[in-house]
């Protein structure tokens, strides 16, 4: 008896999945809001920038360079994408707190020199419309009784 | 001398020469006028053929023939992904028609087409090559017999059409053991002994289970069959026959929990693993075939075939819709038995068939020879 | 007349890299039809020298190399190499860091064991139902890890002194909320597989590893607790703060692939209820204490041990008084573990559709072996 439990209570269990709906977030029309901790691309205030080379060293992967600016005195960092790691201590330590994280990990490209940012470069965001034209909501999960759902924060 | 010799040559030129030229000539003008003929009556004559072999054309193309097939096995190829998907909740093939995913298999079967053929090092060409188109072609060969109505036949023999059917399937199993040894690989070599065992065991108990139907209707015609099952569905009283084709019905399409041959955590596909381009289509369409054919079969011997009440006024429209609606509700309860159930092991599906099928498969045929001796039914 | 004496064909075949199912690695079975007379792991594909790379990196460089030998619960690799830094360093952390790191671990905890279910549903044969609802459940753990470190995978969230930040607001109702969520999961996985006819049939009584063939061959993790050895080093050598938390080792009497299956998940539940624990009762203070960014060592060698998801890890690391350490050698439960099962052929009857069920009942990560 204890067989036929086996046999037939999965399948009562399962089988009422099939009515829920899918828990993919359809990208790249729908993309998620991020914490404020989020980890994604690099930021950089050039006025607090002071050249004290401790990103440099304390970069895991080296990926960090400091090179000129046009119209600026001084040297500001160059972060190397293809080898960041993402990890946090050049943000964390920099004495002046002259880079941030953005939330953008878009950043793929087919032209392997594009990954380097120069300073310039990591010192403007650009808008989440440019970087990915088909974008239509943000959304946000939220745990019900039995499933995640995802509901619409932002309208673009 | 002169003149005989003159009188010969004359009579030499006309034989040789212009007596076959003019033969020739004949000939080819007598072709080119026949041509001529056939060619301006051609319309009448193709007119003519279709308006008295309308219905069987119909029936070779439309249903239960070409079309039919490749359809289910489009729809269902499509269906199995999308339902799959909801069941571990994600949403199946979204992108390629308009939120629907519809298009996403024609995607993929052009896909195949384009795709190189890559052939092996020694292997038996011949069998190679040929193994995909027969895997998917000699189902549907067994298809054709499944009556859709009291005239809708497309291979009419009378009674012998359900000793024709395990005939025919009876083949299905040596495609595959062909396969998987030409292709010269160790993991097909294994996929086809699985195939071998797996299908030995699975066949008995099977043709028992038709031999009791065939003997509660009183004929082997397919037809008969279905007639005999107006007032009661054969499911009814012979219930553990109709418990073990089912499964025999998993076994034989090669759907989980029974896919051993195709086990793709150990053997790389099984004996499907050399095969790439449009020959790995055919593959993957022969599993759909098979299903399909053996699934009426079901429905025919167990589910009372093609019967059901006039909806539509055409009795033969009636009937076909109905056989059609129980097929979609088994297709979609042998979908959903995937989802919830893992893949059996090779010996314990042995076990299965030899120590659990077989003998209830001819407890069921004594219980049927009681029933129709006894004048129960 | 005699019979012929039949001599089996026994056939070498490669489990090997380009396969669907095998990861990482190659095995090589010697099989005779369907039963394996001997099994060969040939690991090493993903050596990428982590222990070199050690060796020249600083102590707080090297810490993001080796969060990435296991991806799934970084937290636990990571948190060995720290408390050797900080033993060898002698840095004091305070009690509130503790707490947060073995939330961390916890967590880890969790994502992994789900990670090996939904493997070990895939290898008895693609159980598409519970293999992905795991990958979804796992995103709940994710958004967690998200809001608190500000990544999803190698977090980088303790260092030696303690752990970058605190928690941030609201973040223990958040807690809460996931595991009573995941705890109402769990009652479906536990009918839809562990109580399934076909799930049991294919892992009752497949690959039973006795108690002393267990302890003489070094099994180590849910490996060893599934033959009914209690061995586990958060209770015999407390690291962070598990010598005040309050939670069971979970042991199964029978030896095989079930045993296993039911030990991970029964350890879910212990750490859902470690994680609440930590959520009610977390104490106050700092949870960081300043050490310079780059650390001169004393001369000297130190051992830590932790328990992660797979087993015991230990890190033996010998300082030479520079700021780089002069070696590391990691001891990972992986490699212990693949070594039992090369021997369970000759152990137990092993057939060939009983291997991909008994690695994924080991949990292999070939990354963490081949280091």
């Amino acid at each position: 008896m204890s067989f036929l439990k086996k046999l037939f209570k999965p399948f009562m269990v399962v089988a009422p999945y099939v009515l829920r709906n899918g828990q993919t977030i359809g990208f790249p029309t729908e993309r998620p809001i991020f914490s404020e901790r989020f980890r994604g691309r690099h930021r950089l205030y050039l006025d607090r920038c002071v050249s004290c080379n401790t990103c440099v060293r304390l970069c895991p992967d080296k990926s960090i360079e400091l090179v000129e600016v046009e119209g600026r005195e001084g040297k500001f960092p160059q972060i190397d994408y293809q080898t960041c790691s993402l990890c946090g201590y050049c943000v964390e330590f920099c004495p002046k707190s002259a880079l941030e994280f953005t939330d953008l990990v878009e950043y793929s490209v087919t032209d392997r020199s594009e990954l380097i940012y120069s300073p310039e470069r990591l010192a403007e965001v650009p808008d989440i419309k440019e970087v990915l034209p088909m974008l239509k909501r943000r959304t946000e999960r939220y745990l019900t009784e039995t499933e995640i759902k995802s509901r619409t924060v932002e309208e673009l | 001398m002169t003149m005989i010799s003159g009188l010969m040559l004359w009579r030499l030129v006309v034989t040789c020469v212009y007596l076959p030229t003019e033969l020739i000539g004949k000939w080819i003008s007598d072709m080119i006028n026949w041509g001529l003929d056939l060619l301006f009556h051609l319309p009448a004559y193709t007119v003519e053929f279709l308006a008295l072999n309308s219905k069987p054309l119909l029936q070779v193309l439309i249903l239960p023939g070409l079309a039919f097939v490749l359809v289910f096995a489009i729809i269902a190829v499509w269906f199995e992904r999308k339902f799959l998907a909801r069941a571990m909740l994600r949403v199946g093939p979204y992108y390629c028609g308009k939120k629907s995913g519809v298009l996403q298999v024609f995607a993929d079967f052009l896909k195949l087409f384009m795709k190189e053929i890559i052939v092996p090092e020694g292997i038996d060409f011949l069998f190679f090559a040929a193994m995909p188109i027969l895997v998917s072609t000699v189902p549907a060969m067994a298809l054709i017999l499944i009556p859709f109505d009291q005239n809708w036949v497309l291979w009419d023999i009378g009674s012998l059409s359900m000793p024709m059917f395990f005939a025919i399937a009876g083949l299905a199993p040596l495609i595959p053991i062909f396969a998987g040894w030409a292709a010269n690989n160790k993991y097909t070599f294994i996929g086809a002994f699985r195939v071998a065992y797996m299908y030995i065991s699975a066949e008995i108990p099977l043709v028992l289970c038709g031999a009791a139907v065939a003997i509660m209707a009183g004929s082997f015609d397919l037809l008969k069959i279905v007639e005999a099952q107006k007032s009661m569905w054969f499911a009814v009283p012979q219930f553990v026959g109709f418990v073990i084709f089912f499964l025999g019905v998993i076994i034989e399409a090669e759907r989980t929990p029974f896919d051993i041959p195709v086990a793709e955590v150990e053997l790389v596909l099984g004996w499907r693993t050399e095969y790439s381009g449009i020959l790995f289509g055919f593959t993957m369409m022969a599993e759909y075939v098979l299903f399909q054919a053996w699934s009426l079969l079901f429905i025919t011997l167990y589910l009372g075939g093609f019967n059901g009440p006039n909806i539509f006024g055409n009795i033969t429209l009636s009937h076909i819709f109905w056989l059609l609606v129980k097929f979609v509700i088994l297709v979609v309860l042998i979908i959903l038995i995937r989802c919830v159930f893992p893949r059996l092991r090779l010996d314990q599906m042995l076990k299965l068939g030899w120590r659990y099928m077989t003998p209830l498969a001819v407890i069921n045929l004594a219980l049927v020879l009681v029933m129709k001796l006894g004048g129960i039914y | 007349m005699s019979e012929p004496e039949i001599k089996p064909d026994i056939m070498r075949m490669s489990w090997g890299p380009q396969h669907p199912m095998s990861g990482q690695t190659r095995i090589l079975l010697d099989v005779d039809g369907e039963k394996v007379h001997r099994i060969i792991a040939d690991l090493g594909f993903t050596h990428r020298g982590i222990e070199k790379t050690l060796e020249n990196r600083t102590f707080f460089q090297g810490i993001i190399p080796i969060e990435r030998m296991v991806m799934a619960d970084t937290a636990n690799i990571g948190l060995g190499y720290i408390t050797a830094i900080e033993e060898s360093l002698g840095i004091e952390v305070p009690e509130r860091a503790n707490w947060i790191r073995s939330l961390l671990c916890e967590m880890g905890r969790i994502n992994s064991h789900l990670y090996a279910f939904g493997l070990q549903a895939e290898a008895t044969g693609y159980f598409p139902a519970v293999f992905l609802w795991t990958t979804t459940d796992r995103t709940v753990l994710l958004k967690l890890f998200e809001e608190l470190t500000g990544a999803r995978w190698s977090y980088n969230f303790s260092l030696p002194g303690g752990v970058y930040k605190d928690l941030p607001e609201g973040f223990e109702a958040k807690v809460i909320e996931g595991v009573h969520y995941l705890r109402r999961r769990f009652e479906d996985y536990w009918t839809a597989m562990v109580e399934n006819a076909v799930f049991e049939a294919r892992c009752d009584n497949v690959a039973v590893l006795k108690p002393e063939d267990a302890i003489r061959l070094g099994a180590t993790g849910p490996v060893l607790r599934g033959s009914g050895v209690a061995l586990d080093v958060r209770k015999d050598e407390p690291y962070a703060a598990y010598a005040d938390l309050d939670f069971d080792v979970i042991t199964e009497p029978a030896c095989d692939v079930m045993a296993r299956t039911k030990v991970r998940f029964k350890e879910i539940g212990q750490s859902l209820r470690i994680m609440e624990q930590i959520a009610n009762e977390v104490p106050g203070g700092p949870v960081r204490t300043r050490v310079p960014l780059i650390p001169r060592s004393k001369p000297g060698e130190v051992l830590s041990r932790v328990e992660t998801a797979r087993g015991e890890m230990d890190v033996h690391m010998f300082t030479d008084g520079g700021s780089n350490p002069y070696r590391v050698k990691i001891g990972s439960p992986t490699l212990r573990n693949m070594y039992v099962f090369e021997r369970l052929a000759e152990l137990d009857e092993v057939l060939m559709a009983d291997i991909p069920v008994v690695i994924n009942s080991i949990d292999p990560w070939y990354l963490d072996s081949d280091r």
